[in-house]
This record gives structure tokens, C-alpha cells and sequence, in this order.
């Protein structure tokens, strides 16, 4: 059932393709981390017409599935003249839609800093953008970095899907490697263990990361 | 008399129906110490924060050194709402402490200190250290200038908020009741700080209080509002000994009685 020799044979293959999983994640996470802060701030603007806008997008990314969206971003666009390779329509695709839900993380985040801080803000004379950048934000961060760091994780685990856009990562390696060979096993447990290995010591390192917080706050 | 730091025109604001202050004139003079008195819903807060432009002003104008606070008038003179740059420089004038301090609970005690007048003034770093430095020297903080604010007493937090308002040299200072929120055995620090600025400052002083005696020893005037107007408006030994307005009489009756009996 099992074979150490196949599966030695094949790991250089699928390891190699890791470094695409994880490029795409990290890139596509720190697009997640300024569009959703884009989208707080449009949400909170006191133009109702953005405000309004901006919550609308916000809501319809997050209530339809990633699947679809990566189909549409990857099989739609082309047909408005905007074709994109595999991997930026993956990132775009993940970027936006984790956007959606750090959107929210951040909300929470700003919210729980006390009307007291804008007050004083307004009192010492800053102005908006120092208000933000100087008092609201760094207060706002801290307490919620576990829940950023746990979207973090889960959206490296959901990188698989990019192979249903043709994005050669380390799933569509393993399936390449099972369709050649006809033999599943020892790739995609491989690839099952990749994953295992890179997410469980970060999110032991969040459980440390979250205790310092609280710790903190 | 010279001309007045703060005047309040015909003043009024409402929230939604609810009419808080009802067409308001008042005068502070440059370095004068102003104690403001009266019930809780009576509108002395909200007086003093139209002044900080914490709450917006419905009807009447506020003037600082002359210049509206919440208008610009145009080329023709007319006044219409001032525009953020105008409502920041006015506002520049005037500095708060608040009654449950509101110090950055992510900086140091010095952080504290330091952050506006580098961040909102510009001030070289070097500069603005030595000022925050004295600042927490003169409320005789200077030894926790590298703590938190989580690590100190509220009165020790309320003395920081101090010198943080301070530090920015505003022409007026309000105080909303800075003591309301401490254990009593913390009211006397912070008000002997606040009595150290009353005496050797020129910054004129506006106190929300509810410590008579207090507003007593510092004020040179006392204003007593109720129902959205000032009901009454003199020296403190006119308005605490021979009180005129029979609402005047009955609040200070039923304050004196509260102090006076146990709790």
C-alpha cells in the first residue's frame, strides 16, 4: 500500500512546489491586510453613499464562495479584456476575499477603543489621519493579531483551491505526479503532511501570541 | 476690562428635540478662573464641550481671541460653518482633562507627554522631551516617566492628563469634574496640582465641579447653571454665601445637606 521509495522520489517534486503555496498566501494575505482596512474606513466614513457602497461589496465577497469568485476572476475577466495569469488571479482572488472578513476583525478592533481616545484626540488638536495613525490603530491591532493570525492559517490551508485555476501548487503537483504514476497515496499524503507541519507550529506560535495579549490588555 | 479670551453668543444646543442650552451669553477673561456649578442635565458639560468642539453648536457663535470657533466668515462677512483647518487653529487655543482621563494606554507615562506636541505641533523630540519632562516634574510624576498608565492610581493618571493638556500650552484649560472619578483619598493630589496651575498660571481655567469648596479657593468667578441657562454668575462669595436665585438656594441647601451627612 505504502512505498517509502515512491514516496522519497516524489517529495522533492511536491516540496518544491510548496514555495508557490506559500508565496501566494503570504501575498495574497498582505493584500488581505490593506484592503480590509480600506474597506473599515470606507465603511466608516461619514459619506453614506461610500460608507453604504463599500459595506454592500463587502457583504456580497463575503457571502458567496471563493471558488467562484477565483472562477470569475480567472474564466469572467479575460472576456473584459483583463486575463491574468494563474497566480495573480489567485492572489487577487484570496486578497479580496479574505479582505472581507479582516474587514470586519478590524471593526471589532476599532471598536473596542473607548470614545474617550477620539475625544482626547479632538482635544489635543489631531488631526484625522494622526488620530488614526498615532492613537486608534495602535490600540485597535493588538488585542485582535490572534484573530488576524487565525485567518492567516486558515487561508493558507484554502490555497489548495487555486488548482481549480490552473495554479500549479503543491496539490495540483501532487495530482500531477498521482495522474502520470496512478498512485494517489504517497503524494497526497505528502501534501497532507506539508501543510500539517507549516500550520500546526504557527498556530501553537498564535496560542503564545494570544496569551501575550491578554496578558496586555 | 480687556477684551475676553472665550465669548459665548446667544449660545444654544440641542440633542435631537431635547433643548440642553438655552441662547447663552458668557464672557472669561484672559487668566481668569471660571467655576462652573449646577445640576447633573443642567448643560454646564455640554457648555464646555461646545468650547472643546466635542459636540457640535446648533444656533449662536463662540468666539476665542476673537475669532469664531465654529464659523468663518466669508467675503461678505457673513458666517457660515468653519471649514477643519479654521476649527483646528481656533481650537489650538483650547486644552481638555477629562473626568476619566483618557491617557494613551499604549505609550509611556513621557509618551504620553510627548506625543502632541511632536505629532500635532511639530516641536523638535529633544525639545518637546524636556518640556514633557518638566511638565511631569511640576505634577511630580517625573519618576514614572517610563511606566504605563495601567501601573498608576487614578490620581496619579488624572496628574498625567494634566500635564499632557498642559504641555500643550492652551490659552484656556477646561476641567470636566477631574475628580469624580477618584477614591476620595486621591482627590487631594490632583486638586493641589490643579490649584498650583490656578495660582501661577496666566491659562485661563474653566472647572466643572462639584466641590464647592474647591471652586471656592480657586475661582474668581463661580456661574451656576440650570435648565440650560446660567442662572447665576458671580464671585464665590456672592454665589456660595448670599445666593440670590431661588434655585440658586435650594441646590446649594441640598448640596450642603449631602456633604454633610454620613454616607
Amino acid at each position: 500500500m505504502w512505498d517509502w521509495n515512491y514516496a522519497f522520489e516524489v517529495l522533492p517534486d511536491i516540496a518544491s512546489a510548496l514555495w508557490v503555496t506559500i508565496s501566494a498566501t503570504l501575498v495574497g494575505f498582505v493584500l488581505a491586510l490593506v484592503v480590509g482596512l480600506i474597506w473599515t474606513l470606507l465603511i466608516r466614513s461619514n459619506n453614506k453613499i461610500i460608507s453604504n457602497v463599500a459595506d454592500g461589496i463587502v457583504k456580497f465577497i463575503r457571502n458567496t464562495p471563493l471558488l467562484v469568485q477565483l472562477y470569475f476572476i480567472f474564466y469572467v475577466f479575460p472576456q473584459f479584456g483583463l486575463s491574468l495569469e494563474p497566480f495573480t488571479a489567485g492572489v487577487i482572488g484570496l486578497g479580496l476575499h479574505y479582505s472581507t472578513y479582516l474587514s470586519e476583525v478590524y471593526r471589532s478592533g476599532i471598536e473596542s477603543v473607548g470614545p474617550g481616545q477620539w475625544e482626547v484626540a479632538t482635544a489635543l488638536n489631531f488631526d484625522t489621519r494622526k488620530t488614526w495613525t498615532r492613537i486608534i490603530l495602535p490600540q485597535a491591532i493588538p488585542p485582535v493579531l490572534p484573530v488576524i493570525g487565525n485567518y492567516f492559517i486558515t487561508m493558507f490551508k484554502e490555497t489548495p483551491l487555486l488548482s481549480a485555476i490552473t495554479l500549479v501548487e503543491i496539490l495540483q503537483t501532487a495530482q500531477n505526479i498521482g495522474a502520470s504514476t496512478f498512485r494517489y497515496t504517497e503524494p497526497l499524503t505528502i501534501v497532507g503532511v506539508l501543510f500539517l507541519l507549516l500550520s500546526y507550529p504557527a498556530s501553537v506560535a498564535l496560542r503564545q501570541l494570544e496569551i501575550r495579549v491578554t496578558e496586555r490588555y | 476690562m480687556s477684551e475676553p479670551i472665550v465669548r459665548y453668543n446667544n449660545v444654544t444646543k440641542y440633542f435631537d428635540d431635547l433643548q440642553v442650552l438655552d441662547g447663552i451669553d458668557f464672557e472669561i477673561q484672559p487668566g481668569e478662573k471660571v467655576a462652573l456649578i449646577g445640576p447633573s442635565g443642567s448643560g454646564k458639560t455640554t457648555f464646555a464641550r461646545l468650547l472643546m468642539t466635542l459636540e457640535e453648536i446648533t444656533d449662536g457663535t463662540i468666539e476665542v481671541e476673537g475669532d469664531y470657533l465654529w464659523h468663518e466668515q466669508d467675503d461678505n462677512g457673513d458666517l457660515k460653518p468653519a471649514s477643519t483647518d479654521h476649527l483646528r487653529k481656533v481650537r489650538s487655543n483650547i486644552g481638555m482633562v477629562f473626568q476619566h482621563f483618557h491617557l494613551f494606554p499604549h505609550m509611556t507615562v513621557l509618551e504620553n507627554v510627548m506625543e502632541a506636541p511632536v505629532t500635532v505641533q511639530g516641536r523638535d523630540k529633544k525639545e518637546a522631551k524636556k518640556s514633557a519632562e518638566d511638565m511631569l516634574d511640576k505634577v511630580g510624576l517625573l519618576d514614572k516617566a517610563d511606566t504605563y498608565p495601567a501601573q498608576l492610581s487614578g490620581g496619579q493618571k488624572q496628574r498625567v492628563a494634566i500635564a499632557r493638556a498642559l504641555v500643550m500650552d492652551p490659552k484656556v484649560l477646561i476641567f470636566d469634574e477631574p475628580t469624580s472619578a477618584l477614591d476620595p483619598e486621591l482627590v487631594g493630589e490632583v486638586l493641589d496640582v490643579i490649584k498650583d496651575i490656578a495660582d501661577q498660571g496666566d491659562t485661563s481655567i474653566l472647572l466643572i465641579t462639584h466641590e464647592m469648596d474647591f471652586a471656592k479657593e480657586v475661582a474668581d468667578r463661580i456661574a451656576f447653571f440650570d435648565g440650560g441657562k446660567i442662572i447665576e454668575d458671580g464671585p464665590p462669595s456672592e454665589i456660595l454665601y448670599n445666593p440670590q436665585a431661588p434655585r440658586l438656594k435650594e441646590f446649594l441647601e441640598r448640596f450642603m445637606n449631602t456633604q454633610s451627612s454620613p454616607e
